[in-house]
């Protein structure tokens, strides 16, 4: 859908160092968005910057007719859209891609990387409505990069969190990684009997993460190894935003082992992390 | 309100209107449906097609510049013999005019591409492209040699009866040159520009944006350069053109066919606002309302008065 939306919100969050933002739109987009897709954003009103901008969709108000986006001040583009005020329309195609599955059953483990935290709200908000549990790993970079980017919002919904920082400022010192290697290590045993015993769907855990590559890439395998099944949101640079460039590709195993490429606008952001080929020679 | 002809003079391809999508623009014509219907469009060309699948180069693919965009994406394609399988009949259904663009690495390639696609009652052209630069061989080899671009068109000639559009790089010193050749191999039609080769570095890491390094410029940073080009093709030779290269709005459109244009295409625009092309056909003919003409025909050429 190519839409304009209104502006109810655009404000600066947290730390002003950090320049994160918050954007609320009004309009079509939030009847038909799910999580883990995205909208594509015309950022200015000239041929420069030319190309949109691609957003995650955090946020997701049906009754409000609302999405929410969050962004981090990258270049040019997210710049421009922070002088956007409110009640001013912007162009919008959306929603985008395909998302997240949401699960009904089980448990699901969240993996966020920095900002990679984003898409995965929608998600959060849309699993909170279901009989599953939630336990998120977010790895960010110090005590005031969470303070900024919505923890505030996890601890007042009381979800079940651990953060490492790179620091040591919150949470565990280190890496993501290290997050989940505890994780998994103290939940081997029951992991280990769900696979055994093909356990019902109610003990099924599965994960989805979002973060930088190289923490998508350790994080899928570290998953894969203990046999449970990880989506993983994938960023790549964009063009059309609806898969009829060929820009944004990434590189997959099709089902009969074949290498084959797959649009992360279309066929993605959100793709099976099993089927990604992470290091791709050629 | 007077209606206006909108349909254009291109030797044997039969036009509703002017306005086409370009090759690699608008994949094989599935992702837009859902914004307007294709069947308002004069034509739809398809991503180029290989005799064989490429996967294409890797990413990044893309890196944006001043009002343009930088692509490498190597031609990424399923093949000739799955898009004739699996791609063809879905173009079919969207009642519009299917204009089927070609790469080749050698003469037999074309030979063979334009011979199997031929049999196809759907398929309204073949542009020859002998102008990709994202590829290390043929490709844009073909489209800078006077001589092999000859050779390549006078083969796909043999081949065909279906209208032939040459494409032509912009990526030579004399167009003219080149469009002469491309009209004396026996091409119907001249489409130009393909994009031009470009680079972009990023100055934080020290090294080109685009994983292969160079790639292929278009969008609104090409305009000039496209239209200086459809110009003197216009003055060499008496093939009608398809002009494209930066057509954001149906004033750039009005513009590439006062310079000789007989249509226009719309490439890159569709990534910013994919109703360009709509938006193209009406005003071009309001355009033509308001001045006086009957049809988009009469603005053909203009600007050489
Ligand atoms: C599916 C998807 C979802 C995203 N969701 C969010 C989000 O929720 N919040 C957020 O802050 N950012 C998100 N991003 C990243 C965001 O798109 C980029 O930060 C933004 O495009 C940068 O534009 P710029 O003009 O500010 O930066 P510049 O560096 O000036 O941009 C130059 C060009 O590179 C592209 N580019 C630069 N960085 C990226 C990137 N990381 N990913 C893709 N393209 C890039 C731009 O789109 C532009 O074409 C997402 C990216 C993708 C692909
Ligand atoms: C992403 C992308 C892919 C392209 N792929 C092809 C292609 O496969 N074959 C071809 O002949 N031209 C290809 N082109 C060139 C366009 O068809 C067109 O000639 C060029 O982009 C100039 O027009 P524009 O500025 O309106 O985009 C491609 C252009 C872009 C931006
Ligand atoms: S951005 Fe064009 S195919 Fe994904």
């Amino acid at each position: 859908m190519l839409c304009e939306e209104k502006v109810v919100e655009n404000k600066l969050i947290g730390h002003p160092a950090l320049h994160l933002y918050k954007l609320v739109l009004n309009g079509q987009i939030a009847q038909t968005a799910e999580p883990g897709q995205f909208v594509h954003v015309k950022v200015g009103q000239t041929h420069d910057p030319l190309l949109r901008r691609p957003i995650s969709i955090a946020g997701i108000d049906r009754k409000r007719g609302e999405i929410t986006l969050y962004y981090r001040v990258a270049g040019r583009g997210t710049d421009l859209l922070t002088r956007l005020k409110e009640n001013e329309t912007l162009s919008i195609l959306g929603p985008l891609g395909t998302g997240f599955t949401i699960p009904q059953k089980g448990e699901l483990l969240l993996l966020a990387g920095g900002i990679g935290i984003f898409p995965l709200f929608s998600l959060i908000q849309a699993v909170e409505q279901t009989k599953v549990k939630i336990k998120l790993l977010w790895g960010g970079e110090n005590r005031r990069f969470f303070e900024s980017a919505g923890l505030e919002e996890l601890r007042r919904i009381a979800l079940d969190y651990e953060v490492s920082t790179l620091d040591g400022s919150l949470g565990t010192e280190g890496l993501i990684t290290a997050l989940l290697q505890d994780y998994l290590a103290r939940n081997s045993r029951t992991l280990k009997f769900a696979c055994d015993f093909q356990m019902q769907d109610q003990h099924i855990l599965r994960a989805a993460a979002c973060g930088p590559k190289g923490m998508l890439k350790a994080v899928t395998s570290m998953c894969l190894q203990e046999s449970i099944p990880i989506e993983v949101s994938l960023e790549e640079r964009m063009a059309c935003g609806v898969g009829a460039c060929l820009g944004c590709v990434c590189t997959v195993r099709g089902e009969s082992g074949n290498v084959q490429r797959k649009r992360v606008c279309k066929d993605g952001p959100v793709f099976n992390g099993g089927e990604v080929i992470w290091d791709e020679e050629n | 309100m007077k209606k206006i002809d909108l349909t254009p003079q291109l030797t044997g391809l039969k036009l509703k209107n002017p306005v086409i999508v370009s090759s690699g623009t608008y994949g094989f014509g599935e992702e837009y449906v859902s914004y307007y219907d294709s069947s308002l469009l004069g034509g739809l060309t398809v991503k180029g097609i290989t005799p064989l699948p490429r996967l294409g180069n890797p990413v990044p693919r893309l890196a944006e510049t001043p009002s343009g965009l930088l692509n490498s994406v190597g031609l990424e394609n399923p093949g000739l013999e799955e898009f004739l399988r699996s791609y063809l009949p879905k173009l079919e259904k969207l009642n519009t005019a299917v204009i089927v663009n070609i790469s080749g690495f050698s003469l037999d390639d074309y030979a063979q591409m334009v011979s199997s696609l031929s049999g196809n009652s759907c398929i309204s052209a073949l542009e020859v492209n002998i102008s990709c630069p994202n590829i290390k061989h043929g490709g844009m080899a073909f489209g800078t040699n006077p001589h092999s671009a000859e050779e390549v068109i006078a083969v796909a000639r043999k081949h065909t009866g279906l209208p032939l559009i040459a494409k032509l790089s912009p990526n030579v010193t004399d167009i003219s040159e080149m469009a002469k050749a491309v009209a004396s191999g026996g091409a119907d039609i001249i489409s130009l520009i393909n994009t031009l080769l470009g680079m972009s570095i990023d100055i934080r890491t020290q090294k080109p944006v685009l994983a292969n390094t160079m790639g292929g410029l278009s969008g609104p940073a090409v305009r000039p350069v496209a239209l200086r080009m459809v110009y003197q093709v216009y003055q060499a030779v008496k093939l009608p053109i398809i002009g494209m290269g930066g057509i954001s709005n149906w004033q750039d459109a009005v513009e590439f066919m006062l310079a000789g244009a007989a249509a226009v295409s719309v490439g890159t625009a569709n990534f910013v606002n994919p109703m360009t092309p709509l938006e193209i056909i009406s005003g071009l003919e309001e355009y033509c309302e308001q001045r006086g003409y009957s049809s988009v025909r009469e603005i053909v050429g203009l600007a050489h008065r």
